[in-house]
């Protein structure tokens, strides 16, 4: 597969009068054209700092550092005012609450087309056919009408179609959807999930996906990258994640999702809170809620070791292989 | 809210790349000037070189070493006047206050916990003087009782409860409508007792600042109301009739500059005093300053 | 502020049918919501009249003030029969509800009485004060809003840092000047000393009052097309329009900041960085729009500081407007002016609040009441 973006080593963190406080702890990905990519990870996991990071839109004060090319070109070492032009033309972004990411007080058209005539150097009137076109493939009844309405006036599906329109305006080559679906009823996710899934592949997209949630990639994603308190804890192709996962707390992640198959199977939550920022441990920081962890996890982070050319992981014990102590 | 929201509000608090030092330093300013004034009117007559109403023959004179401020029309010595003039103005701003508070706490209180007919009764009869500039109400306040500093105090009283009033009933409304009252009453607590432990403390901080900010808006009403001569009156050292005692006299600038300026310090450092406070306590949240 | 629900039934006619006078009322007001928001406040302001001019009554008759004496002056106040035929003329020998009916009578036939300074119907006084006043106080709201809302989106921006402290102090400050003492700084170097501008009135002597059409000369004489006299007319406005403004620039930059800053905070501002859009695009159009209703809630109360400093800085600059009519009024006792005075000040607060509230469900269309 061909790699549209590629991040290594990307590292963000704060200056605190104690010392840094690292976010992202040094993650490498690749994101294919065509293909959505799925990162997963509970809250504080580093996951929307990484979109934000590639946008660049980290709160003030942040860090970074490290490599995200994208065709060749390193975002995070462009000048700001390019950097700012990729935003929205070259990377589409969809945030989480379609009712705050909207602004509530403009009307939709201007919302839909403000950058792609200040992007693109549209007419009014182009845009306003630009903007007709998005909605319609996004598949919202009467355009015409709904570009006069304001966010308000909608439901949360529609709102959130809106918001995909927006970040498809100026047919971006990436497009990061950050928790897209978690902000909706389960009726309208299935839609908007099929929706991404047919734009990437329509209009060879390359999409990262963010969720907490497991069971929406495991319908959407091409490939899945676990992150733990900053790190990748696992990545590969979704059907062996899921199936074959070896990194505890991937099979922690999906032992607390609800069985199709087994409905009637228990569903055991991860025990413990997830480490933030500032409370994460020596050593894996997963080992205080790993019911694997030898002593070895406690003073060394683990690497992530290879299982196949496609599928790594960072763990040293192989839950598959270990049993329950 | 979402992962991101609360590390960026996280962000707020943990990576501010200004010093710590730039937040706060005007706080300490007001406090400063506003203490240093506190000890000028405390000590005024130690401090202050020459006698503020004996009248000289040395008149006219611009600021030099022997009277920095210069002197006034009859040859008093402008500094010592000033610094007289905090003896004025500052006991009585924090009597007006006290009083205003004490009156529109009170009435606020009344109107938020009983509600009903009390409440509109109390509260529409604020509107009333939201509705009117409260100097013209003043004016007309002393215009009846006649002209002087004790009626001008009044007047400044009977127009400023309105402002404390209202935002402690909305204050006494809100945190009696809260989880925490309603779980109070439920455990059977007293309600005096859910009054003082629960409404109390929700209440004392905005009202702490808000009193703060109105002791600046009542030395400038005060010292208004004595420029138009229906407050104190020459001779007295007051800082309002002494700059209309000094707008008669351009030629000598200084006669009316001083007192202004110090006018301007005090209500200063007590508004950056107030201001600080508001960031403080919350920095969302926006209180109205109750001027008019 | 929330004014009295007074119940509007006297609008809603008696149905024959068994529709009750709620449910009628009900219905009436889903069809025509504005309509009633704007008849509800009307009658409120009907309700406030009556309160202040009680309240005028009340606050003028705390003290059985000697009235003749301060109107008849030294000479004629110590005589017995002038004081006595001056309280019959005014009805000042009758007890206080007599009077407050009788002015009351007079008023609803749009009777202010007569003022007792000026010898003439209030309500002409007003007239010819009103123009004035409204010239300097529109002048300075002018001046003080887009500075104002500027120096507040600055200070938002640079939070905490050294322009924020600065404009912090600066905005403290112009909300810390007394007024009369900033006039008569302003008089003395701009006027005294530079001589850049005229220190009274609305005009030179040398020039004629426009013909009158609005009363505001600037405009008269735009219309008139004497431009000789609009010029004349903005010379002397500059100077008491700029001191009224300090106040209110002070108090516009701090809510202003305040209100930005509570925007910034919001997903949607980040949405429009995530477009790629420029800042000179993201602060008028996202920033700014929805920063607007908090400050436009405090033009009501800037236009009441505007109100006070008038009566300070029309003394000062011999404007002939409302602040130097209320304050001879005040002085005098001259009670018909003073709830004349007050009336208009009512007035003009609650139509205010009420454009103030129309102007938030344009701005917002959440909450458009169609």
């Amino acid at each position: 597969m061909t790699g549209l973006l590629s991040v290594r080593n990307l590292r963000v963190w704060l200056d605190r009068s104690d010392g840094p406080l690292t976010i992202v702890d040094g993650i490498s990905f690749d994101v294919a054209a065509g293909h959505v990519f799925g990162l997963a990870g509970e809250s504080g996991s580093g996951k929307t700092i990484t979109a934000l990071a590639l946008l660049g839109l980290l709160p003030e004060g942040a860090n970074v550092e490290g490599t995200a090319k994208l065709d060749g070109h390193d975002l995070l070492a462009m000048p700001p005012a390019q950097r700012r032009r990729t935003r929205g033309r070259v990377i589409g972004m969809v945030f989480q609450d379609p009712m705050s990411s909207l602004h509530p007080m403009l009307t939709i058209e201007l919302q839909l087309t403000e950058h792609i005539r200040y992007q693109l150097g549209f007419s009014k009137k182009d845009a306003r056919r630009r903007a007709i076109e998005l909605l319609t493939e996004v598949r919202i009844p009467d355009p015409e009408a709904a570009l006069r309405g304001y966010p308000h006036q909608f439901s949360g599906g529609m709102r959130q179609r809106i918001q995909i329109a927006m970040g498809l305006a100026c047919e971006p080559k990436l497009l990061v959807a950050d928790e897209p679906t978690t902000a909706l009823d389960v009726t309208v996710q299935a839609g908007i999930l099929r929706l991404l899934r047919r734009l990437c592949l329509e209009k060879n997209l390359a999409v990262i996906l963010i969720t907490h949630d497991l069971g929406v990639l495991s319908a959407l994603a091409d490939t899945i990258t676990v992150m733990y308190a900053g790190r990748v804890v696992e990545f590969g192709p979704t059907e062996e994640v899921i199936a074959q996962s070896r990194h505890p707390y991937t099979r922690g992640l999906l032992d607390s999702l609800p069985h199709p198959e087994a409905a009637d199977r228990p569903l055991v939550p991860i025990a413990g809170e997830p480490a933030g920022p500032d409370s994460r441990p020596a050593g894996c920081a997963f080992h205080p809620r790993c019911r694997y962890a030898i002593d070895t996890c406690r003073v060394e982070a683990p690497l992530l070791i290879e299982v196949n050319p496609s599928h790594a992981m960072a763990c040293p014990v192989d839950p598959l292989v270990a049993s329950r102590p | 809210m979402s992962a991101a929201g609360r590390l960026v509000g996280l962000g707020v608090r943990g990576f501010r790349r200004t010093p710590v030092a730039w937040q706060n330093p005007l706080a300490v300013v007001g406090i400063a000037v506003a203490g240093a004034w506190l000890l000028v009117a405390l000590f005024a007559p130690v401090i202050a070189p020459h006698d503020p109403l004996a009248p000289t023959a040395a008149l006219y004179q611009a600021p030099s070493w022997a009277h920095p401020f210069g002197t006034d029309d009859v040859g008093r010595d402008v500094l010592s006047r000033v610094l007289w003039g905090a003896r004025v103005s500052i006991p009585l701003a924090l009597l007006l206050v006290g009083l205003a508070y004490t009156i529109g706490c009170t009435l606020g209180g009344l109107a938020g916990y009983l509600g009903g007919w009390v409440d509109e009764l109390i509260m529409r009869g604020a509107d009333l003087f939201f509705a009117v500039p409260q100097i013209l109400l003043a004016m007309a306040v002393v215009g009846a009782l006649g002209p002087g500093l004790f009626h001008a105090v009044l007047a400044v009283v009977v127009v400023s409860w309105p402002g404390p009033a209202r935002v402690v009933r909305g204050l006494v409304r809100t945190t009696m409508q809260s989880d925490f009252v309603a779980v109070a009453r439920l455990v059977g607590a007293p309600t005096s007792r859910a009054l003082t432990v629960e409404v109390l403390p929700n209440v004392a901080g905005p009202v702490t600042v808000l009193a703060a900010l109105d002791m600046g808006n009542a030395i400038l009403l005060l010292s208004a109301l004595s420029f138009l001569g229906l407050g104190a009156r020459p001779p007295d050292a007051e800082w309002g009739s002494m700059v209309s005692t000094g707008a008669q006299h351009f030629e000598s600038w200084w006669m009316g500059m001083f007192p202004g300026l110090a006018i301007v310090s005090v209500v200063l450092a007590f508004n950056l005093i107030g201001d600080s406070l508001r960031d403080t306590f919350d920095p969302t949240t926006t209180v109205t300053p109750l001027g008019k | 502020m929330s004014l009295t629900t007074h119940s509007g039934s006297s609008t809603s006619p008696r149905s024959a049918d068994s529709e009750s006078l709620g449910a009628a009322f009900a219905r009436r007001r889903s069809q025509h919501p504005l309509i009633f928001f704007v008849a509800r406040r009307l009658v409120a302001l009907v309700f406030l009249c009556l309160g202040v001019t009680f309240m005028a009554f009340v606050l003028t008759h705390l003290v059985p003030a000697d009235v003749a004496a301060a109107n008849l002056g030294v000479h004629q106040g110590s005589n017995p029969v002038a004081v006595r035929l001056y309280n019959e003329r005014y009805g000042l020998d009758k007890p206080l509800p007599v009077q407050y009916e009788v002015y009351l009578a007079h008023l609803l036939h749009g009777d202010l009485g007569v003022s007792e300074q000026s010898g003439r119907p209030v309500g002409d006084d007003l007239a010819a004060a009103i123009p004035a006043t409204a010239e300097l106080a529109i002048t300075s709201m002018i001046l003080a809003l887009p500075i104002g809302i500027t120096l507040g989106v600055v200070a938002a921006l640079r939070r905490n840092r050294l322009t924020d402290q600065v404009l912090r102090v600066l905005s403290l400050a112009g909300m810390s000047t007394p007024q009369f003492w900033l006039a008569l700084v302003a008089l003395y170097f701009f006027f005294y000393l530079l001589g850049w501008v005229p220190g009274s009135g609305r005009l030179d002597a040398a020039y004629p009052a426009p013909p009158h059409v609005t009363g505001l000369f600037t405009i008269d004489s735009l219309l008139a097309g004497q431009l000789d006299i609009f010029a004349n007319a903005v010379h002397h406005l500059v100077l008491p329009a700029a001191v009224l403004a300090a106040f209110n620039i002070g108090l516009f930059t701090r809510f202003t900041r305040s209100a930005v800053l509570e925007v910034l905070k919001n997903d949607y501002v980040r949405t429009a960085r995530a477009k790629g859009l420029p800042e000179w695009i993201i602060i008028p159009r996202h920033v700014l729009r929805a920063a607007g209703p908090p400050v436009l809630t405090i033009v009501g109360l800037a236009f009441g500081n505007v109100m006070t400093g008038t009566v300070l800085v029309e003394n000062i600059f011999s404007w002939p407007g409302i602040g130097q009519y209320s304050y001879a009024s005040a002085t005098t006792l001259d009670l018909p002016s003073i709830v004349g005075v007050m009336l208009f000040f009512a007035i003009v607060y609650i139509v205010l609040n009420l454009s103030v509230d129309i102007l938030h469900g344009v701005i917002d269309p959440r909450l458009q009441v169609t």
